[in-house]
């Protein structure tokens, strides 16, 4: 085990149970992203993709019989249901496919929301508004949600993941629904963060996005290759 | 904190909360309404008995119990008895003075003959004195009474155009006061001489006491005669107004203290025969009210003596059979039944042990050779019954309906609870992928319930407020409410009309372009108006719709005082049903891993 080594999956498997039949996605899959890292994961439609990001982001359990995530050399799921909240709060960003942003509250409360509950950071409000700006957003910041296109949306989301200053940035395919140019606008802001020294996991199913990484996996039948 | 920030933004940007507020408002009203009505009404059963007869009667039919007022002071030397009252209970046909001298009503009436000060004593007889004071138009009617009774020696101390101004005007007052107020007295008082004015207000007390009406019920004695006392529905001069007080018709031509009366009763001897009908002329001294229908419909008051003379339950002497000349006894005078109140606290069954044993001691105690003895305590005829017993005649269905409310109470209760939860339930269901965002980024569990829960809060505790609110406002104007009801105003049912034809236009107007909601909204809508047109018509065409019939439910108004404890257990019941229904699909929201939870739609 390096030291280096910031966020491990070690042999993850993940069996979804749909009443009688079973549905196998991850057989033992294995991830190892170092400090400062930005490793895209490509795999086809349905390969497992979020659901490995999700282990990894400690919204989903394992298998019974599967390995562990490790955060810092600390497995995510043997710990109290207070470290996995501050874990999820803190230590990681994580950005939806679907970006899930609530509703009912505008673009900066939902920004700020995670410093709301960690409440750790006295300043959450003042840096979601400074992320936000940064990404274009100083305009609507009062806004609903609904009143977003699907970037703005995204750009909300990548600015609530980063709100807590966390050590690594879970995002799934968050270009997956932007035309090219929005795409890359975000591509852009990924990359200015990795230079500041964020590790970055990045889900993709285009090559050409994943080459933007340092490192590139891949995902097929349940396995990283 | 996030948790009060994201509950007002819950609260504040959707409709669903105002539902909700409404729902559990509306809930929480019908709750207070119904309990309050149904509380109130056995309440009213159970006080209009204390009202009216004490706590406990002894009753000895028709023959009546000799030497009451021994029996009355064994009862009263014990602690736990606070007055006892004597009352002699008997039919009789009143005549009433309308509707014009010739040919005058009559009704039959229970008559009670009671001895004022004690009975008063017994029951609230005071309170229920309709009339405490004698209105203005009361007074002028008075006046012209006494004017045109005493014509002669009021007149006689005029000069002759002070005497036709008199005459004139009060002859003018007597045909106009039907129909309107014109102030006599006061220009009487402005015209006479002050020595002619206060001799003409001599001339009846009621004229310069105020107090003087009421006092004359107490006393059941008007200038110096017996009077009577009647219900309040006996005279049809009476008439209800909508806001459940009384008023006298014809501007109080026909107010029953202005009268006379004539009573008549028929004795029935010891072997039950009826003896030569007894009839006496009384003044109508005042009107009761106790609440109860059937008593102020049909009961009246009179002097103990009086009914004791009518029903020839009076003191007499005894003649020897062979030789009427000849004086072998007295028979004592009597009553049939001697009403009891006990001390504050002291329980109606207690008591009624009590007045057993007070009674076996008066019979004991009875001289050797007393020549009319009472009824020994096995006599089947001798009854020593607590108020409930007594009145449970015509309470009986009432009592019997107290276990189908309770049923019913406890119906709605569940059924309220079961929509408050269920309401809540979807609400915070449909949150469920909130829950999972929430999670996701961080937010424990017991977090993430307190946000619904304030949210429940909120909404529980303002529609509690809000019903109570209008459970109070519907339960004291539901007399009024349902008179209204009762004789709904036409403009009602032209209003809907006008409503109707107006949402017919908005549909015809909104559906041009093909939508479909505008069709289903406006023929609903529609509907609903034709329906509340049809049904004021209707109720109209029938002549008015009366759910609370006071000859049916004893009572001649419906209950209109809140039942408090009632509206507060309801308010927090309401509330805790809105934190059940928020805790247990939030908890339930929370438990779960954040994923599943997001994948909820
Ligand atoms: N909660 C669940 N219950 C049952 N099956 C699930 C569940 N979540 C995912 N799956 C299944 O697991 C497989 C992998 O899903 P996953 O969402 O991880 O794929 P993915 O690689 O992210 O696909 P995409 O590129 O389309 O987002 C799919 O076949 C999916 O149907
Ligand atoms: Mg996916």
């Amino acid at each position: 085990m390096s030291d280096s080594l910031l966020l491990q999956g070690q042999d993850l498997r993940k069996t979804y149970v749909l009443g009688k039949t079973t549905v196998p996605v991850l057989h033992g899959a294995s991830i190892d992203v170092a400090e400062g890292a930005w490793v895209s994961i490509l795999g086809s439609s349905g390969s497992g993709k979020s659901t490995l990001l999700h282990l990894l982001g400690g919204l989903d359990r394992p298998d019974e019989n599967s390995g562990q995530v490790l955060y810092r050399g600390q497995s995510v799921w043997e710990q109290s249901q207070r470290a996995i909240n501050d874990y999820r709060n803190n230590d990681i960003g994580f950005v939806f496919q679907f970006y899930h942003l609530l509703p009912e509250l505008t673009v900066l409360e939902n920004a700020c929301l995670p410093a709301m509950i960690g409440q750790v950071n006295e300043d959450g409000l003042e840096r979601a508004e400074v992320l936000l700006k940064e990404f274009g957003l100083g305009h609507r910041l009062h806004h609903k949600p609904r009143e977003l296109s699907g970037g703005e949306r995204q750009r909300t989301a990548i600015a609530r993941a980063l709100v807590n200053e966390p050590s690594v940035l879970l995002a799934d395919e968050p270009t997956g629904n932007l035309d090219e140019e929005t795409g890359s606008e975000i591509l852009g802001v990924l990359k200015e963060l990795h230079q500041d020294g964020l590790a970055i996991v990045m889900v993709t199913h285009d090559p050409s996005i994943a080459s933007q990484g340092t490192e590139t996996v891949h995902l097929r039948r349940g396995v990283i290759e | 904190m996030y948790q009060s920030r994201l509950t007002i933004r819950y609260l504040t940007s959707r409709f669903i909360p105002t539902i909700a507020v409404a729902a559990v408002a509306l809930c929480v009203a019908l709750v207070i309404v119904v309990v309050s009505v149904m509380t109130g009404f056995l309440n009213m059963v159970q006080s209009s008995g204390r009202t009216l007869m004490g706590d406990v009667v002894v009753t000895y039919g028709l023959s009546g119990i000799p030497h009451y007022d021994r029996l009355m002071d064994t009862i009263e030397q014990h602690e736990s008895v606070e007055a006892v009252t004597p009352i002699v209970d008997g039919w009789g046909l009143l005549r009433m003075p309308y509707p014009d001298r010739d040919a005058k009503q009559s009704e039959t009436v229970q008559v009670w003959g009671i001895e004022p000060h004690s009975f008063a004593e017994v029951t609230k007889f005071a309170d229920s004195l309709q009339w405490k004071s004698v209105s203005e138009n009361q007074r002028d009617w008075l006046l012209i009474d006494a004017i045109q009774k005493h014509e002669e020696a009021v007149l006689s101390r005029l000069d002759d155009d002070t005497k036709a101004f008199v005459i004139e005007h009060v002859n003018a007052a007597a045909r106009s006061m039907n129909f309107e107020s014109v102030g006599l007295a006061q220009t009487l008082e402005d015209t006479l001489q002050t020595e002619d004015w206060e001799y003409i207000l001599s001339l009846d007390p009621r004229l310069t006491n105020e107090g003087e009406v009421h006092a004359q019920g107490l006393s059941l004695e008007r200038d110096g005669k017996p009077a009577i006392v009647s219900g309040l529905h006996v005279s049809e001069g009476n008439e209800r107004q909508d806001d459940g007080s009384y008023q006298v018709i014809r501007n109080d031509y026909w107010w029953l203290p202005r009268y006379t009366g004539t009573l008549t009763m028929l004795p029935i001897d010891a072997q039950g025969g009826i003896i030569e009908p007894e009839s006496i002329v009384m003044p109508f001294a005042n009107e009761f009210m106790s609440g109860v229908y059937i008593i102020d419909d049909t009961r009246i008051f009179v002097p103990l003596h009086v009914a004791q003379q009518l029903l020839h339950l009076d003191e007499a002497e005894i003649v020897d059979e062979d030789d009427p000349t000849e004086t072998v006894g007295v028979d004592p005078a009597k009553v049939t039944s001697v009403l009891v109140r006990g001390v504050e606290g002291v329980n109606a069954d207690d008591l009624r042990a009590i007045v057993q044993s007070s009674y076996l001691k008066f019979y004991d105690e009875m001289p050797i050779g007393t020549f009319v003895m009472p009824p020994p305590l096995g006599d089947p005829g001798l009854v020593i019954q607590t108020w409930e017993d007594q009145q449970r005649s015509f309470t009986g269905p009432v009592e019997k309906e107290r276990e189908l409310m309770r049923t019913l109470f406890s119906i709605i209760y569940l059924v309220v609870a079961a929509l408050i939860l269920s309401i809540f339930w979807s609400i915070v269901f449909e949150k469920t992928k909130d829950i999972g965002i929430l999670r996701s980024i961080g937010a424990s569990r017991l977090s993430v319930v307190w946000v619904f829960l304030q949210f429940a809060l909120v909404i529980g505790v303002t529609g509690a407020l809000l019903g109570s609110l209008l459970g109070w406002l519907i339960t004291t104007n539901i007399n009024a409410i349902h008179e209204a009801l009762g004789n709904p105003p036409i403009a009602i049912a032209i209003g809907a009309i006008i409503l109707g034809c107006l949402t017919i236009a908005w549909m015809f107007k909104r559906s041009r372009n093909g939508d479909f909601l505008p069709i289903v909204l406006g023929s609903l809508g529609a509907i609903l108006f034709a329906s509340i047109a049809f049904v004021v018509f209707n109720i109209r065409a029938m002549g008015g719709l009366v759910i609370w019939d006071a000859s049916v439910y004893y009572f001649s108004h419906i209950p209109n005082d809140v039942d408090w404890n009632a509206a507060i257990i309801t308010s927090i019941g309401a509330v805790v049903f809105c934190l059940i229904g928020a805790a247990i699909p939030s908890a339930k929201a929370a438990d779960i891993d954040p994923v599943k939870a997001l994948r909820h739609e």
